[in-house]
């Protein structure tokens, strides 16, 4: 074990000291961060608040909006005709970002014009849609029915139909959180591919390099295969934690001190209104998927149960297609013979995506199931199943999937040992699954 | 002390070895000899652990050889191998580090190694930098820098430009005065006689002689006498008649020769120097012993002819 560490210590100090590791290091968590800053900045982009001047000549809405008109939008009325140029160009129209025309046929053809300065974020046009729409239905319920505004609204709620799993009836399992754990499940695979791809290639330049035969008359075989894949994946988890470090760091910086407005709960009081009247607009609307997003990174995902499943899948599926990996590097005859064997090694690796939306979309399908217990796609299911919230009885299937995952990569580590150990000074040949064969059956 | 019994080794139902028995003598320098594909890599391996024998057993020092063995043996391959990102003084410690020693001990040898060499200036350079002669050296350093008991070397000299050759010759000399036991594979039978006291001589899988390289040579008869003596080469010629015949000649003074005879038929060295008393003036008459190269080539020729019958 000491020389499998000393093996561990030098892979990694090879890692460490590649310009392109270093670089990884800090661009990586800076080019994700780069991104959520533009998707936190320009999701949602445009005046988040708007003094709107009201041109309505025949004061068909009586200078008035609403009772509880939301803080982001500020009316003014205006009960003198009023066109664009004049609202454009015109000085004491300065201090008004739009101006909305309410021309006198909105009762038939519904529908106003608003010109901006501006453009208004989504949010505050929702709002102000909202509210516009609003009143003009107070005046046509009262000019065209006899109905109160209540009763009125009450035959207008729409009927909804809320589709219940019967094992979940509280439906604590949500879908869209199950999206998190893809997310997380797809760091993994990222990273099991990118070192993957790095011990094939240190063992194939071991092999080139011939150095392996020095180091054989030192050490097992076993010993020097272990402390290639724990060296090399000491430097991936090392990578994600420092990217987890940098990431999380930054979230909380944009969370402080960037976007205080789009984080602060109190700024959202207003759109509670649109699921009051299960507008399906809004409820499809980009603002609403935007909303979704943060609330669900920050506020509906437990970390403290998502972080340690993750590490435990992380180590065990890397050992596990490691040992893939190290046998393809042991046995090709050259690199570019082993590149071929990556292909359905990256077939697998994509097949989790797969599981993934099977996990998501039909989690009580045999084929979830499947994918949840098979060591290929366990991570990815797995992580899928935490971030949705789990019964105790799936906490169990989590459990004995990981047990199972890691039972696989100790065969498959054992099997990679015996062909690393026969391959590993063989050079030049074609790799072919005779020969594969043969070294397996070989002591 | 280390004892082959038996060994034998196989690749694809091909032999690489069949049943070869040695005995490598401890504080002695053992050449394992024989043309490519004879064996002798496949034997070296084996014995430093990185392949398993099909049949037979190593001894060293009267135990089986083991994982434990390790740091009594410094391995030097025919295809060196070294990390090319890595510093010299870096792999060194590596190495030193794999066969036992601790981190401190490693970078000590280290240094001492690198001083002795006098390429302590190379310490930080990268492998990938150094020439291939200087990337050999520390290639030897490698596997020396742990102070084992046991050195085996499979082409030591290769690539090695005659200064080096001469320092590494010296140094494997003084390793063996301080007890240490080397075994080399080489194909430089010039070496070979300089610094080997013992060879083993491997032929298609096959041991096919073994012995102390003086004693080799003296089995080996070629019938051939040097002989120097001051006179004229007419004389010379009367006095061999067609019982012996002349093969080389060479002037080593005013009317002084040193010629190479060789004997006809079932004459005798008392014959040859009956035959020259008195005709010339003779200063020495000496068997020649064949050349490792001419031992090497007779033991494989006689080998194949036995195997032709």
């Amino acid at each position: 074990m000491r020389n499998s560490f000393l093996i561990a210590s030098r892979e990694f100090m090879d890692r460490w000291s590649s310009r392109s590791y270093q670089l990884m290091l800090v661009v990586g968590p800076l080019l994700i961060l780069v991104f959520t800053y533009f998707l936190l900045k320009f999701g949602d982009q445009g005046k988040s608040s708007l003094r709107v001047l009201i041109a309505d000549p025949t004061d068909l809405l009586g200078n008035k909006i609403t009772s509880n008109p939301t803080k982001a939008v500020e009316y003014s009325f205006y009960t003198t005709y009023l066109d664009f140029e004049e609202f454009r160009d015109g000085n004491r129209f300065k201090e008004f970002d739009a101006f909305v025309e309410i021309n006198e046929k909105i009762l038939n053809n519904k529908t106003v014009k608003l010109f901006y300065r501006e453009r208004p974020s989504m949010e505050v046009k929702i709002k102000l849609k909202f509210e516009l729409e609003r009143r003009v239905e107070e005046i046509m319920i009262d000019q065209f029915t006899d109905l109160s505004i209540d009763k009125y609204r009450q035959i207008k709620q729409p009927l909804n139909i809320d589709f219940l799993n019967v094992y979940d009836p509280k439906n604590q399992a949500e879908n869209e959180r199950g999206w998190v754990g893809l997310f997380f499940g797809a760091i993994i695979l990222f990273f099991i591919g990118l070192f993957g791809m790095t011990i094939l290639r240190s063992t194939s330049k071991d092999k080139s390099n011939r150095v392996v035969e020095v180091l054989l008359a030192s050490v097992r075989s076993s010993e020097l295969m272990l402390g290639k894949i724990i060296g090399i994946g000491l430097s991936a988890l090392f990578q994600l934690l420092v990217w987890a470090f940098f990431i999380i760091i930054g979230l909380l910086i944009f969370k402080e001190y960037i976007f205080i407005d789009i984080f602060d709960p109190s700024n959202y009081e207003g759109m509670q209104f649109a699921t009051d009247v299960k507008n399906d607009i809004l409820l499809n609307s980009n603002a609403s998927r935007y909303n979704m997003f943060i609330e669900l990174i920050y506020h509906r995902i437990n970390y403290g149960v998502m972080i340690p499943v993750f590490l435990m899948f992380f180590v065990a599926s890397y050992f596990f297609y490691a040992a893939f990996f190290m046998t393809i590097g042991a046995t090709a005859g050259s690199e570019s013979d082993g590149q071929q064997f990556i292909i359905p090694i990256f077939l697998l690796l994509l097949l989790s995506f797969y599981a993934g939306f099977e996990a998501i979309y039909a989690p009580e399908s045999f084929l979830a199931l499947f994918f949840a217990y098979f060591p290929f796609t366990a991570a990815m299911t797995a992580l899928i199943n935490v971030s949705i919230g789990v019964t105790t009885s799936g906490a169990f299937q989590i459990f004995f999937a990981f047990l199972f995952l890691l039972l696989n990569a100790f065969v498959f580590i054992a099997i990679a040992a015996r062909l690393f150990k026969n391959g590993i000074l063989n050079s030049g040949h074609r790799i072919n699954l005779k020969t594969i064969f043969q070294w397996l059956k070989k002591r | 002390m280390i004892h082959i019994d038996q060994l034998s080794k196989s690749f694809n139902r091909k032999p690489a070895l069949s049943d070869v028995s040695l005995t490598i003598p401890s504080g002695q320098i053992y050449g394992l000899l024989g043309p490519n594909g004879a064996g002798k890599t496949t034997l070296i391996r084996i014995m430093n652990q990185i392949l398993k024998a099909d049949q037979g057993i190593i001894q060293v020092d009267g135990k089986l050889l083991s994982a434990n063995h390790w740091k009594d043996f410094g391995y030097l391959p025919e295809e060196r191998g070294l990390y090319k990102s890595m510093s010299v003084s870096d792999t060194l410690v590596f190495l030193a580090r794999l066969r036992g020693l601790t981190k401190y001990d490693a970078q000590e040898s280290v240094r001492f190694w690198l001083e002795k060499f006098e390429i302590s200036s190379w310490a930080k350079t990268k492998i990938e930098a150094l020439s291939k002669g200087m990337a050999q050296k520390v290639q030897f350093i490698a596997a020396v820098v742990h102070q084992p008991n046991y050195l085996i070397l499979d082409e030591p000299l290769s690539g090695f430009d005659p200064i080096n050759v001469e320092l590494i010759l010296s140094e494997l000399k003084s390793m063996k005065a301080e007890g240490k036991t080397i075994i080399l594979s080489t194909h430089n039978m010039k070496s070979v006689e300089e610094i080997c006291d013992h060879v083993a001589l491997l032929h298609k899988s096959k041991l096919i002689a073994e012995g102390k390289v003086h004693a080799l040579r003296e089995k080996t008869i070629n019938g051939e006498f040097i002989v120097r003596f001051s006179g004229n080469m007419i004389a010379l010629a009367n006095a061999l008649w067609t019982e012996f015949e002349l093969i080389d000649t060479k002037e080593i003074g005013e009317n002084r020769f040193q010629i190479v005879v060789r004997q006809r038929g079932e004459r005798t060295f008392e014959e040859l120097a009956s035959n020259l008393m008195g005709k010339l003036k003779l200063e020495a008459i000496e068997k020649r012993l064949p050349s490792m190269q001419e031992v090497f080539l007779e033991l494989i020729a006689k080998e194949e002819m036995n195997n032709e019958e």
